[in-house]
């Protein structure tokens, strides 16, 4: 009952976060500029032309009407049309949304097959040169900037090797290199605190005890000291996620990953607006969802947590 | 006796249907003679470099790169050729019988991809569609406006009634929201399948589309004209120019739009591809804001376009793939005096051009630009390395692309002088000498003068083409004297292809026409 009630509280604050986020998107987006001119500069974009899009695309009408127009539509699932394609904002979410998920995903399944083992090793050796190797890793993977990884990355492994496509989503062999690029940078920064995180459990009593009684050191390392330092990598990895889905625009504009990030770029440059809204308030509430799993997700693996 | 007959008639037939045989294949060999040596079939990727529409409706349309992949799939009554020549499409004749009525004959035995057959019901629906609320969210109403209504006189005949004359509607007509449109089709399936399921008289149609990624396109072997020698065309969606070019050179796609300039050397240095420069119409030049100081001079904009060495620039900058302009317009634009010179570089005159307005060294002067556009910035540096040389003190102002064209320069916020980059599909000077020239147009909120308005309105006034091009030269030669810009340059597009690719032909106006392309 008391996580019944914890999950329905938490869904009515992610409904006011919504709420407050729509009036602040609405009002912003359109501080940046009219797109009705954006719309018609390669074509003729008069006076009169202007005017008479404007009114057909209900922008001529006060803010407030817009906006509750806008709201009375999307509580029943209409987000409106995308002014620069003239096709359901929901449309072109669902049918790209999938694209980013599935690149997300991956660069956090890399990420941790690769941060979790070598974060381990280093904090199981400290001070060794492993430890000192891993480190550096590290920070050599947090300095890139991901565009001009990407771009290396296809250089050597599309261009020079033949062995990954450098563009598109066809197939496994696609998501490779634009997961791997997001992958090792999340990496650097997950390697790092997986290493305090297992530095800070190992000298526990538990550990020592666990130690004592002769249990195996693999059953020691994974039920004794991962389990608990699981939950603060779990947390950032929530975090990244959420901020990943967001994130990835250069990297789709890169390989040409028909993602959301993609589409997003394009909304904010022309000015779309209810296609930059849209997104956002998707976004919003796909970031409340995953904070929510997040949390849900102490209680597996820390039996001792309770909500209030 | 009657072996002998029946042999006598069985040669008889034999050589009857030989004749007949042969009367057939030359009817269609005339109809789609095969040089030797094409082979048909095969697959061509091209590699786009802009995103994906979205949106394959051609009422919903703004953008000029759905045209690289809808020209090959819609049609209109007119059809402009790679070379830009205005020829017979899905009308075959057509006459004015006064300067606001356009007569149509059609083109008989055309068949949509889906079988439907396309006659003077599809022009009106299509017409009606565009102008009517169908029509009335998407940007491509307003170019057709000057159609009043179209009226059915018999199945291949249609007459459009137009509220004033419009010069430019029969390129108008042959692209874009003119294109003719399946109304059985649409009316069963509904606007948004169309939208992502479009079906015209084109020689491919499209057979897949996946959103964000690439379309495809088939052969549609009942073309009027004869079917295409490509059995599929995919165009892949691939805005990174880094990218696009390391497709072409895994195999990945065979052509490549828009190949960067840095790049240009290294394919062409190389035997597996072929490089095309198209003539586009885009131009670019620097607006001036003639109610600032000290533009608001006629000798001081003529003294900053005597202190710009455009050559140099368009050597330097853009490696030679662009040419200097006269008017702001290109060399094919309809409306150009190929006669008009560009104004000379000549910095000691441009120097005696300020002392005589007063000007004095180190006067500042801001000139803004597109910050996004990474090549135009090095033409402003350019710039202002010129003007700096005569004794003005520039300020250089990079904006953010949309905040530039549709807030700042409306608002006069974009400085004394300003990028502007335009390029019109119709290639006739009307459009840009209109927004640009006329009083209190959007893009022109400064410039204003009676003789030029006078001249704008006299050539959109009649169909007559010689009057209006002397009309044009007589505001080509005007706008020179009165110096509203500095005009820069008319760019090139440059396209690469796997050399197994012939019969290409780079579209200078990004309308890729693939109906004799084929793949060796």
């Amino acid at each position: 009952m008391r996580i019944v009630a914890y999950v329905v509280r938490r869904i009515l604050q992610g409904a006011l976060v919504m709420l407050v986020l729509s009036i602040v998107v609405f009002v912003t987006i359109r501080l940046t500029g009219n797109p009705v001119a954006g719309l018609l500069q390669g074509l003729s974009p008069t006076k009169q032309a202007i005017a008479h899009l404007e009114h057909a695309l209900g922008l001529d009408r006060p803010l407030y009407v817009q906006y509750a127009a806008y709201m009375w539509q999307a509580v029943r699932g209409n987000l409106g049309q995308s002014y620069s394609m003239q096709v359901p904002v929901t449309t072109l979410i669902w049918s790209r949304f999938p694209a980013t998920l599935e690149l997300a995903l991956a660069a956090i399944v890399e990420s941790i097959l690769i941060a979790v083992p070598l974060g381990t090793y280093a904090a199981l050796h400290r001070g060794s040169t492993g430890d000192l190797a891993v480190r550096g890793a590290s920070l050599i993977g947090i300095s890139f900037p991901n565009f001009w990884l990407g771009i290396m990355l296809v250089l050597v492994f599309s261009v020079t090797w033949r062995i990954f496509p450098a563009s598109g989503d066809a197939g496994l062999l696609s998501l490779v290199l634009p997961a791997t690029t997001l992958g090792l940078i999340l990496a650097g920064v997950e390697m790092r605190l997986v290493r305090a995180s297992v530095l800070e459990v190992v000298p526990q009593d538990y550990v020592r005890t666990a130690r004592a009684k002769g249990s195996p050191p693999a059953r020691v390392l994974t039920t004794h000291i991962l389990r608990n330092a699981l939950l603060s990598i779990v947390t950032f990895t929530g975090l990244q996620f959420a901020g990943l889905l967001g994130g990835v625009v250069i990297i789709e504009d890169i390989f040409a990953w028909p993602g959301l990030g993609q589409i997003g770029l394009t909304a904010v440059e022309q000015r779309d607006y209810p296609l930059v809204q849209g997104i956002v308030l998707f976004f919003a509430a796909l970031l409340v969802l995953v904070n929510l799993l997040t949390d849900l997700s102490y209680l597996l693996i820390d039996p001792r947590i309770r909500f209030e | 006796m009657a072996r002998s007959w029946s042999r006598l008639l069985g040669a008889a037939t034999s050589a009857s249907l030989l004749v007949a045989g042969l009367a057939v294949g030359s009817v269609a060999q005339a109809a789609h003679h095969r040089p030797a040596g094409v082979k048909t079939g095969g697959t061509l990727v091209i590699g786009e470099s802009s995103a994906d529409v979205g949106n394959w409706d051609p009422v919903a349309t703004y953008e000029i790169p759905w045209a690289t992949v809808m020209n090959n799939v819609f049609e209109g009554l007119t059809f402009r050729n790679p070379q830009l020549q205005l020829q017979p499409g899905l009308a075959t004749s057509w006459k004015y019988l006064n300067p606001t009525t356009l007569q149509f004959q059609l083109r008989k035995g055309v068949t949509f991809q889906d079988g439907e057959p396309f006659n003077a019901t599809a022009v009106q629906y299509t017409f009606n569609r565009l102008l009517g609320p169908a029509g009335a969210k998407g940007p491509e109403q307003g170019n057709y406006t000057s159609i009043k209504s179209v009226q059915v006189v018999n199945p291949y005949e249609v007459i459009f009634h137009l509220r004033a004359p419009d010069p430019s509607l029969l390129t108008k007509l042959s692209g874009y929201g003119a294109v003719i449109v399946p109304p059985q089709y649409i009316q069963k399936h509904g606007a948004a399948y169309f939208a992502d399921h479009p079906i015209g008289t084109g020689p491919f149609m499209v057979t897949k589309y996946v959103r964000g990624s690439e379309i495809v396109l088939t052969r549609y072997p009942h073309y009027w004209r004869g079917p295409a020698y490509l059995q599929t065309v995919i165009y892949k969606f691939l805005p990174e120019d880094s990218t696009r070019l390391a497709d072409l050179q895994t195999g990945a796609i065979n052509v490549m739009q828009a190949v960067p300039i840095p790049d240009v050397p290294l394919l062409k240095s190389n035997p597996a591809y072929t490089t095309y420069v198209a003539v586009t119409p885009t131009v670019y030049e620097f607006g001036f804001d003639v109610t600032q100081p000290p533009v608001n001079n006629v000798l001081v904009r003529r003294a900053i376009n005597m202190a710009i060495n455009v050559p140099a620039i368009i050597k330097a900058v853009l490696k030679g793939y662009a040419k200097p302009i006269s008017s702001y317009q290109g060399p094919l634009s309809f409306g150009n005096d190929p006669n008009l010179k560009p104004i000379p570089y000549d910095p000691a005159k441009a120097k005696a051009l300020l002392k005589q307005a007063g000007v004095k060294a180190g006067t500042p002067i801001t000139i803004g630009y597109d910050g996004t556009d990474t090549t135009f910035q090095e033409v402003a540096q350019a710039a202002a390395s010129y003007l700096d040389a005569v004794g003005f003190k520039v300020t250089l102002m990079p904006v953010e692309q949309n905040t530039f064209y549709n807030q700042d320069i409306p608002d006069q916020k974009a400085g004394q002088m300003f990028e502007f980059g335009w390029g019109g599909w119709t290639l006739d000077f009307d459009n840009t000498a209109y927004l640009l020239y006329m009083p209190k147009q959007f893009y022109n909120p400064s410039f204003s003068n009676p003789e030029v308005s006078k001249l704008i309105l006299a050539e959109r006034s009649t169909n007559n083409v010689a009057a209006r091009r002397q009309d044009f030269y007589k505001l080509d030669t005007l706008l020179q004297q009165l110096e509203p810009g500095v005009n820069l340059y008319d760019t090139e597009e440059i396209w690469a292809t796997s050399s197994n690719v012939q019969n290409f032909v780079a579209p200078p106006d990004d309308r890729l026409w693939l109906w004799h392309t084929w793949v060796k």
